[in-house]
């Protein structure tokens, strides 16, 4: 899943403060299983931010709403829902950047008589796997061309913080990385697996290197299905 | 100053301090009446928005027993 954390409360304060009806928007996906933006994640902000404004005499109005997922049209094209956006001073997103930036476009695109800020609430981190409760580590890049077929089903693209094809390097100490001794070295964690599964023929042959243009080198990307469009 | 009631939510578990209370109340023990009992199967249950919608409602303070 994408994970994030909610930025600090005083700069998303200092972000609506010159708002005087805003809502929260929450999404029910990705950023509500890392309770970072999800429904309690949304009252829980919108509550603090009348607290906080309250307290000062200042007089705003601040609203929680919750779609399943902002990176989807479907999900926020309720008419009685558009009609409260369209209230809103701002929208406060508290969706992962794309869930900001797609709901952004969205209600753009389908409110035409009055323009709509969306602005962010959380800082999105990354992609990345629930490893116990309350942990979450990163996975997956997005390289678009994955070698997990390779490497036991450890990516070292993602997991070595060199992005090496060809392992470890002489910073590997103990299994563990050089730039914290906190991190497994993702090599390590290859060749143990691949030990494991009698396949440490496989990573015997020189990588060459890796076609970058499939990832985010090639610039932002598109997918495109024909078969799906309409 | 010293004319202040804090208005205070208590946060009761039906198990434990709430039953206390209750027993206080059998018992024809006087509490505060500026204390505010919400009654839970658990304070396990209480949510952190409750807490800050207690405050948002007025309230000085949050007691929670369980």
């Amino acid at each position: 899943m994408i994970t994030a954390d909610r930025k600090p409360f005083e700069e998303i304060k200092e972000s609506v403060k010159d708002y005087k009806k805003i809502m929260v928007l929450g999404c029910e996906t990705c950023v509500a299983i890392c309770q970072a933006g999800g429904e309690k994640e949304a009252e829980i902000l919108a509550s603090e931010l009348r607290l906080a404004f309250g307290n000062e005499g200042n007089k705003v109005e601040v609203n929680d709403e919750l779609v399943v997922r902002q990176c989807d049209d479907e999900f926020m094209a309720d008419p009685a829902f558009l009609e409260k956006v369209k209230e809103a001073d701002v929208i406060l997103s508290i969706a992962c950047g794309v869930g900001v930036q797609h709901a952004c476009k969205f209600f753009n695109r389908v409110i035409t008589d009055k323009p709509i800020r969306v602005i962010p609430g959380l800082n999105t981190t990354f992609m990345g796997a629930n490893i116990d409760v309350g942990l979450w580590e990163e996975r997956c890049l997005g390289c678009g061309d994955c070698v997990l077929e390779k490497t036991g089903g450890i990516c070292p693209i993602a997991r070595c913080a060199k992005s090496l094809l060809n392992g470890p390097c002489g910073g590997s100490s103990d299994g563990k990385c050089e730039i914290n001794k906190e991190l497994d070295c993702a090599w390590n964690l290859i060749i143990e697996r691949l030990e494991v599964l009698g396949d440490l023929e496989r990573i015997k042959p020189v990588e060459m290197y890796k076609d970058w243009r499939s990832s985010y080198s090639g610039g932002p990307r598109k997918r495109v299905r024909e078969d799906l469009r309409l | 100053m010293e004319d202040y009631e804090p208005r205070v939510v208590a946060m009761l578990c039906n198990y434990c301090a709430y039953s206390a209370a209750d027993l206080a109340g059998v018992g024809r023990i006087q509490y505060p009446t500026n204390i505010r009992i919400v009654h839970y199967l658990c304070t396990g249950k209480v949510e952190i928005v409750h807490i800050l919608k207690a405050f948002e409602a007025g309230a000085d303070a949050i007691f929670v027993g369980g």
